[in-house]
């Protein structure tokens, strides 16, 4: 899979979800996926992408809510995993496109252990790996989704749009999607 | 709820009461913060008259928390230390400000009047500069008789004109009541 591939799995299985991109590949890639599709996507605030997706999923809980963060995306905001965990939103997934490497800098190497889904785990979230677009789908569909599904993304292309948005059109479109 | 009860709080002055009290008649339904002293009975009163209060792990947290409560049609509220607004400025500046997520942030200040931790100074003294760089502006409140206007106020120009606006509890708030 590479980021557009998965996250094209992501929106197939939940095409009526909120969704939260963070900055960089995964801005880019659910661009790319959804036609420039009205979703959150962060241009900045790199580590907050999922603090932000809880916030938007503790004001609608009867919506589902998608994070989609890169793997350094995560990295850099880890301690809202454990926000995460503590959070009356079962209703929200994160999706992490994990290929080990800072994209959005220049693809510099993350340099720690990958142990994304164990620590997920280990703080009682309902964590998987997915290789294949149909394990996506297996993870986030169904009537109890995964809380944390790591992507494997072993192709690194860049996925294309740029992941520089407009902010105010971002969150105007986001507000309408939201409250639809 | 259970997370504040937790909390050791002091008895919430009267100010503090207020303060709550018009936050949540103002429309806001959660507040997100780190925990500090001088915060807990304001978060505590918040929580009694039924705010939610989301304790998280960090202030960049609460402000990426409070743009997404934001941003999917809520109202919510951020508390946090002024040490605490180091942790927050990329998430301030690159997040809530540039999509006009606005909300009120409730900043207690440290390393000013009576501090005597040197190490709290540097951001005590910088604080509401480093607001002001942002295009944030930033209210003080120093007087309990001032707590409705400022309140009412900051909430209007964060819902209304969708700024993130700063009440900024000043040392003299708590050294007078």
């Amino acid at each position: 899979m590479n980021a557009t591939s998965a996250v094209g799995a992501i929106v197939r299985a939940v095409p009526e979800a909120l969704l939260v991109a963070s900055l960089g590949t995964a801005t880019s890639a659910l661009r790319a996926a959804t036609d420039d599709g009205p979703h959150l996507y962060l241009g900045g605030a790199m580590g907050s992408a999922l603090a932000t997706a809880v916030g938007v999923a503790e004001k609608r809980p009867e919506r589902r809510v998608v994070a989609i963060l890169g793997d350094g995306e995560l990295l850099m905001g880890a301690s809202s995993l454990w926000t995460l965990a503590g959070s009356r939103a079962r209703h929200l997934t994160v999706a992490v496109l994990s290929d080990g490497h800072y994209s959005i800098t220049g693809g510099q190497p993350l340099g720690v252990q990958p142990a994304f889904v164990e620590v997920a785990a280990a703080l009682g979230l309902d964590a998987v790996r997915a290789d294949t677009e149909g394990q996506v789908a297996n993870a986030l569909g169904g009537p109890e989704p995964c809380a944390f599904v790591e992507i494997r993304c072993d192709e690194r292309d860049w996925p294309g749009p740029s992941p520089f948005v407009d902010p105010p059109i971002v969150r105007w479109r986001f507000e309408h999607a939201a409250r639809a | 709820m259970t997370e504040v009860a937790l909390v050791d709080a002091p008895a919430a002055p009267a100010w503090s009461r207020e303060l709550a009290r018009r936050l949540v008649d103002g429309g806001v339904e959660v507040a997100a913060w780190v925990p500090d002293k001088r915060l807990a009975p304001l978060a505590a009163e918040l929580d009694a008259i039924g705010a939610e209060v989301r304790t998280l792990t960090r202030e960049e947290e609460c402000v990426g928390y409070a743009a997404g409560f934001r941003a999917a049609g809520g109202t919510p509220v951020v508390l946090m230390q002024c040490s605490g607004l180091g942790n927050a400025v990329n998430a301030l500046s690159s997040l809530a400000v540039p999509y006009g997520l606005g909300f009120v942030v409730v900043l207690s200040m440290r390393g000013t009047l009576g501090e005597r931790n040197p190490a709290q100074v540097p951001l005590g003294r910088t604080a509401v500069g480093m607001l002001s760089l942002l295009g944030i502006q930033s209210f003080s409140l120093r007087s309990p008789e001032d707590v409705t206007a400022v309140t009412d106020g900051a909430l209007a120009l964060a819902d209304g004109a969708r700024e993130v606006s700063a009440i900024v509890l000043e040392p003299e708030l708590s050294l007078g009541s």
